[in-house]
């Protein structure tokens, strides 16, 4: 039961939220209001607050290339791959360096914090080199491994601290009241684990979403484009004119909003389904 | 993040921290059986890479050996030629103040929208958190675009609302001073970073007891106490991961710096780490300086960083 | 649980090798043919057009073409212009995954070409226009005397300005010298007949060394010189002091600029717009922010200058060309010919890894073909081969592209170009020349700057 001054504040607070809110979101409402006008209107040296007249033209103009659905699977292809991926080998390693002691655990866990350290200049060669000589260019799995290990040792620091803080007496109370250890784990630990995972898997979905070079160089035909590779040739769409800024614009609205998708849908499952099973547990 | 989670992690801060598990030490293989997908995947994706890199960096290694020629071995010498140039020097000056500047303006901004988010109601913080996602999702082609729009200095927005109050800012030129430039990249790699941070530290926080914390309350413990006490201890490992995310991504920023530059500004004067070396390496198709360049780097940011990653290793094995 | 968690793992692993293999898509070429056979039934060869500017009918006709021709199927790849460096540098060594014929950058020919990542194709060279190539990119792909890539099209710089504004200036026809296109922009300037704020007689960039290069190469100078196998930076030569000379004025007395503006956009200048931000009721009655009575830019800008109007039928904002506000010329030199500009366009060559190099020879007789040159020709792209020049019509933008082409110059073939290009120091080295007060030491210092990236490998 909360004070009334408590409520007060929570006011204040919601009050800053949102304006902050409107601050960040600014450059994208900026991208979305572009998107709904012709290229000629965004060369004034007026800026267009409201785009009144605007129309969905430009989006059109984007799904009339018919390159956007392929690109947009291969990407979600991609992404589900690496986050699940992800999530799970972050995991179990998490649950080995926090849970374990064991011979080679510091060297694990200083080469974790390492690896993040090495600069991609340059490697585009090797990474090529490498895809090619498995003939793994051009898939979906090839490009993954890349991506899960430049996503995976954040994820493992990151759940690392998430499970450290489970005690493993929670975990083996519920089996003692006749849970089997999956059960155990998935309606005690797991939901626990959801911040950080809903976390991690936002911060992995995006990397993996917005990623070029890599993408660039593993998947060099236009078969197997992923939306930054598909968003790149649409800028490029036509140097014998100039770019048409409005429906870049709209083809970068296009990228962006699955993501807010991904993450309702994720949020929606941890918060909702997870968490209450495990009060039932 | 919801009353049920709450509840239960007050039963887990109740709970005394377990103790470290001795009675595993009969199953010795289990942490290796563990570890092994992420180790391989990071072998299979680095090893090879990073050996070639290594071996490259010692090498004569242009688009002539890319495309077949044999590649003389060169000992140090691509790494005695970036030494030995005085223009690095500054630039690695910039970019270590540039990191810091970006690094800790990230941090402070994105841990105070997480705890923010911690203390609003649940639309406005679901609100926050999309307009935070949202700009973390927006393609950075697309966002680069739309803030050298905003600072155009013909069309601008930030032109527009500062002359609109009166202020001379009309065609004002904010890229040709390297100085503002810099303001500008700053403006930009800190609105791209911070929701990162939030997120990450947000969900640190979730894992703080609300009833602990009021509590000490009742204890007397002032909110500074009750922050630093409770609060940032639980979060510190997130924290600690994040912000060393930033100072290694920060040091290199490039692609924000590269599109700034491809607008406006005189290269030389703007030209931070990221930028320079891609102009060295890759840009010149001097693979072999590129991978030199490369291990510098990686040299550079151990250095940089190598203090607080001890003391992040001490607090793991603590 | 160990049992478990492999089981889970191995599980994962396996869903995610199922999923690659259903999206990994062919990507390996034909099975190795023997000698250049020119029979194509069941093969595949891979073409890479860079940008859009090859539009979707000539792209179909080749690939009927080709099929009509060797029976074979033509797979013709988008590559974009900002990335094409990085995929030759990865692609063309692999004989698995290189394109069979690409095209390239013309600037960039010179670097793929001395490191053997063509085929020499001198034989085809006369059957495919032989001197009636356009030499200067022929050069572009040329090593020892052997032809390793030829001219895909070419593109070029021209000026546009503001019949309006001249005329109100007093200057009805368009300079025929450079000396006259010097001080007739200055005239316009300092004029200013609609009293515009920030007005640029000539709106050139302080960092757009691709336009100003003109002035250099006008007055008979160059950036870099070769001797001996040894390139040395050429700017404190006396003909490019005069050109540089010449520049600084226009930068003080015609252009309102800012210094660190680049080669893109130019022609939103020479638009008219509409109101300020933040006039003063003052200001509006000249409704045109930074504007230009001239700008220099590529062709393509014409589709982007035009009266601001609306689409009948759509709504949609548009620009159309005004003959009667808008006018083009190619850059005058002072001996009565136009004066160099820097070349546009790209080459076409065959990789030296390519597993069907008798089908790419076919493909580039297509190509080089009068239909397939007539085509490009009335696509505004300038065709390779000089006999099919009037395919690109009469109206002033081909009449402008046809003369200023017609004496355009290549960025030096020096070694270390790409390094010079990376680091910006031309664009450095432009911006400093308006407020210099002593240009035979800039240029001495940027010579000093130059010279070492030119000869390095």
């Amino acid at each position: 039961m909360r004070k009334r001054r408590v409520r007060a504040k929570t006011v204040i607070f919601s009050i800053i939220g949102l304006i902050v809110a409107i601050i960040w979101v600014f450059p994208v409402y900026w991208m979305i209001n572009s998107s709904l006008l012709p290229n000629v209107v965004l060369q004034d040296s007026t800026p267009t607050f409201v785009p009144f007249g605007g129309s969905f033209a430009n989006f059109t103009a984007v799904f009339a290339g018919g390159t956007f659905l392929p690109a947009l699977g291969m990407s979600v292809a991609i992404a589900a791959v690496v986050v699940v991926l992800c999530l799970l080998f972050a995991f179990l390693a998490a649950l080995a360096i926090s849970r374990f002691r064991f011979r080679g655990r510091s060297g694990f866990v200083l080469a974790v914090l390492l690896i993040q350290m090495l600069p991609a200049e340059g490697l585009f060669i090797a990474q090529y080199k490498l895809m090619a000589s498995v003939n793994l260019l051009n898939s979906v799995i090839g490009i993954s491994i890349l991506y899960i290990a430049a996503v995976v040792p954040f994820t493992i620091w990151m759940l690392r601290g998430f499970v450290a803080g489970i005690p493993i007496e929670l975990e083996e109370a519920a089996m003692v009241d006749g849970l089997s250890r999956t059960q155990a784990f998935l309606r005690i630990t797991f939901p626990l684990l959801a911040p950080g995972l809903v976390a991690s898997g936002v911060y992995a979905f995006l990397q993996v979403w917005n990623e070029f070079t890599i993408a660039l160089v593993v998947l060099p035909d236009n078969a197997s484009a992923t939306l930054p590779l598909w968003l790149r040739g649409f800028i490029e769409a036509s140097a014998s004119k100039a770019t048409d800024w409005g429906q870049v614009m709209a083809a970068s609205t296009l990228v962006a909003l699955p993501v807010i998708f991904f993450f309702l849908f994720v949020q929606g499952r941890m918060t909702s389904g997870l968490v209450s099973g495990a009060v039932k547990g | 993040m919801t009353a049920e989670a709450t509840i239960q992690s007050v039963r887990i801060a109740e709970t005394p921290p377990a103790p470290r598990l001795a009675r595993r030490r009969r199953r010795p293989i289990a942490p290796y059986a563990l570890i092994v997908p992420s180790v391989v995947v990071l072998a299979l994706a680095m090893g090879y890479p990073v050996v070639w890199q290594i071996i490259t960096s010692t090498q004569q290694f242009g688009l002539a050996q890319q495309f077949g020629q044999a590649a003389p071995f060169v000992g140090l010498q691509n790494y005695a030629t970036l030494a030995s140039d005085p223009y690095m020097w500054t630039v690695i000056l910039r970019s270590i103040l540039f990191c810091f500047a970006a690094a800790a303006a990230t941090m402070i901004v994105g841990t105070l929208l997480a705890l923010l988010m911690n203390v609003v109601s649940a639309w406005v913080r679901v609100t926050l958190q999309i307009a935070l996602l949202l700009a973390w999702a927006m393609p950075v082609v697309a966002a680069m675009t739309v803030w050298n729009w905003l600072f155009n200095l013909r069309s601008g927005v930030v032109n527009w609302l500062l002359s609109a109050i009166g202020l001379p800012y009309q065609g004002h030129n904010w890229l040709i001073n390297p100085v503002s430039f810099y303001g500008v990249a700053l403006v930009i790699v800190v609105w791209m970073s911070v929701p990162f941070v939030a997120f990450a530290i947000y969900a640190g926080l979730t894992q703080v007891s609300e009833e602990v914390l009021e509590a000490a309350q009742i204890d007397g413990a002032s909110p500074r106490q009750r922050f630093f006490g409770i609060v940032v201890p639980i979060i510190r490992p997130v924290i600690s991961i994040v912000l060393l995310l930033q100072v290694i991504w920060d040091l290199r920023v490039f692609t924000q710096i590269k599109l700034l530059q491809d607008v406006g500004s005189i290269k030389s004067e703007t030209n931070l780490l990221g930028t320079y070396i891609y102009q060295l390496g890759t840009g010149s198709s001097n693979f072999g300086m590129a991978s030199a360049v490369s291990i510098f780097v990686l040299v550079l940011t151990i250095a940089i960083s190598a203090f607080y990653v001890r003391s992040m290793l001490k607090e793991d094995e603590a | 649980m160990k049992r478990k968690i492999w089981a889970a793992t191995a599980f994962a692993v396996a869903g995610a090798l199922a999923l690659a293999a259903c999206s990994s898509g062919g990507s390996t070429a034909g099975t190795a043919s023997t000698g250049p056979s020119t029979n194509g039934k069941g093969k595949t060869i891979t073409l890479w057009l860079v940008g859009a500017d090859t539009p979707q009918p000539l792209r179909t006709y080749l690939q009927t073409e080709f099929t009509k021709e060797t029976k074979g199927t033509l797979k013709i790849e988008q590559q974009d212009w900002s990335d094409i460096v990085t995929k030759l540098t990865t692609s063309l060594p692999d004989a698995n995954n290189t394109p069979d014929v690409t095209e390239m950058g013309n600037t960039q020919s010179p670097t793929f070409t001395n490191v053997g990542a063509f085929l020499d194709i001198s034989d085809q060279y006369k059957a495919l226009g032989g001197t009636n190539l356009l030499q200067s990119f022929v050069d572009a792909g040329k090593v020892n005397g052997k032809n390793y890539t030829l001219p895909y099209y070419f593109g070029s710089r021209y000026v546009f300005y503001r019949k309006d504004i001249w005329a109100k200036a007093g200057i009805t026809t368009p300079p025929t010298t450079l000396d006259q296109f010097n001080s007739d922009v200055a005239t316009v300037n300092s004029k200013n007949p609609n009293n515009i704020k920030n007005f640029s007689g000539f709106y050139l960039g302080g960092q757009d060394w691709r336009d100003g290069i003109s002035w250099i190469f006008a007055n008979g100078g160059n950036i870099a010189k070769e001797s001996g196998g040894k390139w040395a930076a050429s700017l404190e030569d006396p003909a490019t002091l005069k050109g540089l000379a010449q520049l600084q004025t226009i930068y003080k007395t015609a252009d309102n600029a800012p210094g660190d503006a680049q080669d893109s956009n130019q022609y939103i200048y020479i638009n008219n717009n509409d109101s300020i931000a933040g006039a003063t009721t003052k200001d509006k009655a000249t409704p045109v922010s930074l504007s230009a009575a001239t700008i220099m830019a590529p062709g393509w800008a014409h589709w982007s200058i035009g009266d601001k109007g609306k689409d009948a039928k759509t709504g949609a904002v548009t620009r159309t060309w005004n003959p009667n506000t808008f006018g083009t010329f190619a850059l005058p030199g002072n001996d009565s010919n136009p004066a160099p500009v820097f070349a546009g366009g790209s080459n076409i060559g065959i990789s030296a890894k390519s597993k069907n190099p008798g089908l790419a020879k076919t493909l580039l007789k297509i190509i080089f073909g009068k239909t397939y040159q007539e085509m490009l020709g009335k696509n505004g792209l300038g065709p390779a081969n000089s006999q099919y020049t009037s395919s690109l019509g009469s109206d002033q933008f081909a009449s402008a592209l046809i003369a200023s082409s017609s004496n355009s110059k290549l960025t030096p073939a020096a070694p270390g170009w790409a390094s010079v290009e990376a680091s910006g120091v031309m664009e450095e080295f432009f911006s400093k020349i308006k407020d210099a007060p002593d240009l035979t030491a800039l240029a001495q210092q940027y010579d000093a700057k130059i010279t070492p990236m030119l000869n390095a490998k």
